[in-house]
């Protein structure tokens, strides 16, 4: 009698012990190699589903699967932590593909023929990205976004506006707006991370690409190189609503949407958000004027999604075959008509309306990355812009800026310092 | 007379003010509500706006929301994890709790009490990546890793709670019971547990909301495996650079159907069981 | 009867043991898996270097964790008391006899459901255009700009969200205690002229102060790690006044690249809420005593 109750005691608990262990990883079925993707972008997959089924149709020997996770960045460092690499992850160029270079997790793809095909702008920002210079590359890159001012155009043709390419003619269109009871530009600095697209913007023209690189070398500060951006980003904000901080990136796509504002500055990457509140707008973009000289301005872009092949991949040939079909003029062409975005591949590719304004840089290949993909998360760049913004102290954020930039990249410093100790001379 | 006239009159000012801050409830839902019903396209920044009617009254909203969230999929899922989680909540927690609320005067039952309570204080931020090895290395990086770790996560307070509520259930009970032969594990399951049936309804409501809506659990053990939960398939309306609040809105009402069944039934029980029961 | 004794005593421990192996299994062991981290440099993947205590040095000089607890414990302790007075008056008003109790109980459960991202967007909707708006028309000036956007005032903001959704859980654990409180008492109380505040602070409330000390415990322990409302409603901002701690440890430490710092700093945070909630139900129990 009490054998049996306790057996059932140990029923009600050991079910807990009793795990239905079927995690049966999808290995060769059918003999055909499997290749994953985990690629972090949610609001393509329905572009990646039929990539995935096209793929599949065309191919005996590999297997496709293309998965689209919410939150992917979560569930790629979860599964790093459990060493199950997808077999291509598809992330963005900013700092986090610098942390997975560095710890190793991805494989060189230098010898990839596809290589060749990239526009060479976007190599130079891949490049970049990486801590230290380190052999090789890594990211096959292929979509980019590009950061400057989206503006109404038909307000523009009705009033007659000019697209500014300097920063007085910016102010003084800015005036001219306002004059005509207008309002220039809405914000959604509510938000934080918004507060990073005027900056980021302005930055290609003000500040070195390599500001923070040099800063990690020690040979700057962040108060001598962002002093004049600083200054320039506090000029804007009286072309802006009356509390900007009030409103999130939401609002200020809706406002925008709906004519209560003549411009926006912020990314490519607004256009689908703005366009579903107010299908009919007529929009289009010019690239940010920041410096008083037309020469040598250049557009503030980087890469919003590209194809690392993990270090782990088994088969690599298969990989590349999968690239390939990925990187296939008309594949990619579809990407950017469903995602308004910017090939990274050389060539003739049709881009969005709204990139009319942009498209001569890119053609030319004269792009700067976004000073922001240099800065490590964690240290929210974007809250001290915001609070620099609401507080108007110059001095106290460029000092904050230094000593939080310091703190925050401790161990990058020393590794970029160790390197350049026994790299440096030799060059 | 003179009493009853008095508890007539405050009893109505109760009723009048009850309605009144059920203002703070209806409110937030007429918007949800409206919302879920309107197209992208009728959404503005002016009060008047928001506030509007949609201008048709469509379940295509609803029906989209379905499709993108693979509704029945992910609420059989949500069902399977919930409906598991409160179950051997109720039969486990109330089983240590019985257990820890009866020897109180124990220094060893005593730490254990403490010790699990206070796992009630971890952050989750800091299990979060040991967890994700540890159930995949065990094998249980499935729906049922999941539910394993919401009874180990909802013990600390649920024992706090059937510990608590065993101080009010007399001794006498048992002691009954015991004379007449009954071993202690049989008196348990034969008296204590259906003497605690109001607090397993409030065990029943705390747990299945918490488990209903949290995300992040079964995105970091399942993550990787292609089933959802609806909290996990209702990030889908979020993207990086934007969100479509319509289909969102709708989605989240379909989701609050079921767990707010669930309370009605449970509040019945609670108050139903509390009158009834031997309690005091 | 020793008989008995024993088995009684085999039958707690045969309990006890797999229950409380399963708990070590899935808490114990990976919080102390998590808090070696708080000796590394990692950020969560890739190989990382023992720094031994740098993480705990750091964290007592950092300005932000530093501004983090300050202003979590605000919030914590102002929505507690608010919560519990709500929902204390709630619990009351939907324990007396009214008509449609059980359509006010399912009514004021509500808040409780709505997800983050529909409470998130509501009430950013109510401060940034509502009351501002209503101010206007009333020509109350301090609140004719959004809350959410003034550093000082933002935390109010997420006060009244966490509250809003917190009370429908306190009001069911003080509905639940009301219902021990057995109908007799009020009629005596009635008989010695006890009414209204009198007879709630003489005769109610004592008879629930284990409910309340319940509340207080869970509310404290709740708003301490509040998170949710923090991501629905402000992100942490402006100008970084409404970062709480957990907001910290998953921001900086899961999304970013500081997951050793923020091990630490959870470590520290676990040994704080262990500490206050110990003393709170220490407090609480002693009270209990007394009457």
């Amino acid at each position: 009698m009490k054998r049996k109750e306790f057996r059932s005691l140990a029923l009600v608990v050991c079910l807990t012990a009793l795990a239905p262990a079927v995690s049966g990883c999808g290995n060769a079925r059918d003999g055909k190699i499997e290749v994953e993707i985990v690629q972090y972008k949610p609001e393509a997959a329905n572009y990646f589903k039929t990539v995935e089924d096209a793929f599949n149709a065309s191919h005996d020997d590999i297997h496709l699967t293309i998965s689209s996770p919410n939150d992917a960045m979560a569930i790629l460092k979860t599964r790093f932590i459990r060493e199950d690499y997808p077999d291509i992850i598809g992330i963005g160029g900013d700092i986090n593909y610098s942390y997975f270079v560095d710890a190793g997790i991805l494989a060189d793809i230098s010898g990839y023929e596809g290589m060749q095909d990239v526009n060479e702008g976007y190599l130079e920002i891949a490049e970049a990205l990486e801590l230290v210079p380190t052999d090789g590359t890594y990211i096959l890159p292929y979509a980019a976004n590009a950061a400057g001012v989206l503006y109404n155009r038909q307000m523009f043709e009705e009033h007659g506006w000019q697209i500014p390419e300097t920063w007085d003619e910016m102010l003084a269109l800015c005036d001219q707006i306002s004059a005509e009871g207008i309002l220039p530009f809405c914000f959604g600095f509510k938000d934080v991370w918004t507060c990073l697209a005027p900056w980021n913007a302005m930055a290609v023209e003000l500040a070195p690409s390599d500001t923070t690189k040099q800063v990690n070398k020690g040979q700057t500060t962040f108060t001598d190189e962002y002093g004049e951006l600083a200054e320039k980003y506090l000029a804007l904000l009286p072309y802006g609503p009356d509390d900007p901080f009030a409103y999130n990136y939401n609002d200020a796509c809706t406002a925008f949407a709906r004519g209560e504002s003549a411009m926006y500055p912020i990314g490519s990457y607004a256009a689908p958000q703005i366009l579903s509140v107010n299908p009919d707008l007529k929009m289009d973009s010019f690239v940010m004027p920041a410096s008083d000289e037309k020469e040598g301005r250049t557009l503030n872009s980087g890469i919003d999604l590209g194809f690392c092949v993990t270090a782990d991949c088994k088969n690599k040939e298969a990989a590349y075959e999968v690239l390939n079909f990925l990187y296939a003029d008309d594949t990619l062409q579809k990407y950017i008509d469903a995602q308004t975005s910017v090939p990274c591949k050389k060539g003739s590719f049709t881009l969005p309306v709204i990139l009319d304004g942009m498209t001569e840089f890119i053609a030319s290949g004269n792009m700067t990355d976004y000073q922001d993909h240099y800065y490590p998360s964690e240290m929210s760049v974007d809250a001290l812009l915001q609070t620099f913004l609401i507080e108007k102290n110059e001095d106290a954020f460029l000092q904050n800026f230094d000593t939080s930039w310091q703190r925050y990249n401790r161990d990058i410093i020393r590794m970029v310092q160790e390197y350049e100790a026994a790299h440096g001379s030799a060059q | 007379m003179k009493q009853t006239s008095t508890v007539g009159k405050s009893n109505k000012t109760v009723l009048v003010l009850l309605i009144l801050g059920l203002s703070t409830i209806i409110f937030p839902l007429y918007m949800t509500v409206v919302i879920a019903f309107k197209q992208p396209s009728e959404m503005t920044n002016s009060i008047s706006g928001i506030l509007s009617l949609p201008r048709v009254w469509s379940l295509q909203n609803f029906r989209e929301a379905m499709e993108v969230t693979d509704f029945w999929n992910s609420l059989k899922n949500s069902l399977l994890i919930s409906g598991l989680t409160v179950g051997l909540s109720i039969l486990i927690h109330s089983l240590m709790g019985y257990t820890l609320g009866r020897n109180k005067s124990s220094k060893f039952y005593n730490f254990v009490y403490l010790f699990i309570v206070s796992g009630m204080f971890v952050p989750f931020a800091i299990l979060m990546m040991p967890l994700a090895k540890q159930t995949a290395e065990m094998g249980l990086a499935n729906w049922f890793g999941v539910i394993l770790l919401y009874v180990v996560f909802y013990m600390p307070m649920n024992v706090m709670l059937y510990s608590g509520y065993l101080t009010n259930i007399p001794l006498a009970l048992e002691e009954a019971a015991r004379v007449d032969g009954a071993s202690t594990w049989l008196t348990y399951w034969k008296i204590i547990f259906p003497i605690m049936r109001p607090m397993h309804a409030t065990v029943a409501v705390i747990t299945a909301l918490a488990v209903w809506n949290d995300v992040m659990t079964p995105l970091i053990i399942m993550a990787g495996s292609s089933e959802n939960t609806l909290p996990l398939a209702q990030l889908n309306f979020q993207s990086q650079f934007g969100t479509n609040y319509n289909l969102a809105f709708a989605s989240y009402l379909l989701s609050l159907i079921p767990i707010l069944v669930f309370y009605l039934i449970c509040q019945k029980q609670i108050l139903n069981g509390v009158v009834n029961g031997a309690v005091k | 009867m020793t008989k008995h004794e024993n088995e009684r005593k085999r039958t707690f421990l045969l309990i006890t043991i797999p229950i409380l192996a399963l708990f070590i299994c899935f808490n114990t062991i990976p919080l102390i898996r998590g808090a070696m981290y708080s000796f590394t440099n990692s950020r969560g993947f890739g190989s990382h270097d023992w720094v031994g205590l740098r993480n705990y040095i750091d964290l007592f000089s950092d300005a932000r964790v530093g501004k983090s607890y300050l202003f979590t414990i605000k919030l914590a302790i102002v929505t507690t008391i608010v919560v519990n007075v709500l929902s204390l008056i709630l619990a009351l008003g939907l324990n007396s006899k009214i008509r449609a109790k059980g359509f006010f109980r399912g009514a004021y459960f509500l808040p409780n459901i709505l997800g983050a991202l529909v409470v998130g967007y509501i009430f950013n909707y109510f401060f940034t255009y509502i009351v501002p708006a209503l101010a206007d028309m009333t020509g109350l000036q301090g609140l004719s700009s959004s809350i959410l956007s003034s550093p000082n005032k933002a935390w109010i903001g997420v006060m009244i969200v966490c509250a809003w959704q917190a009370i429908a859980m306190n009001t069911i654990i003080y509905i639940s205690g009301l219902q021990t409180v057995p109908e007799d008492v009020y009629e005596a109380g009635g008989l010695d002229g006890a009414t209204g505040w009198k007879q709630f602070k003489h005769l109610t409330f004592p008879l629930i102060i284990p409910f309340f000390s319940i509340n207080m415990v869970l509310c404290v322990k709740n708003f301490l790690m509040v998170f949710d409302q923090i991501i629905a409603l402000t992100k942490g901002g402006p100008a970084q006044s409404t970062e709480s701690i957990s907001y910290l440890i998953y921001n900086n430490g899961m999304s970013g690249g500081q997951f050793g710092f923020q091990s630490a700093n959870a470590v520290v945070f676990f040994i704080v809420i262990v500490v206050i909630s110990v003393a709170q139900m220490k407090f609480s129990s002693s009270k209990e005593e007394q009457l």
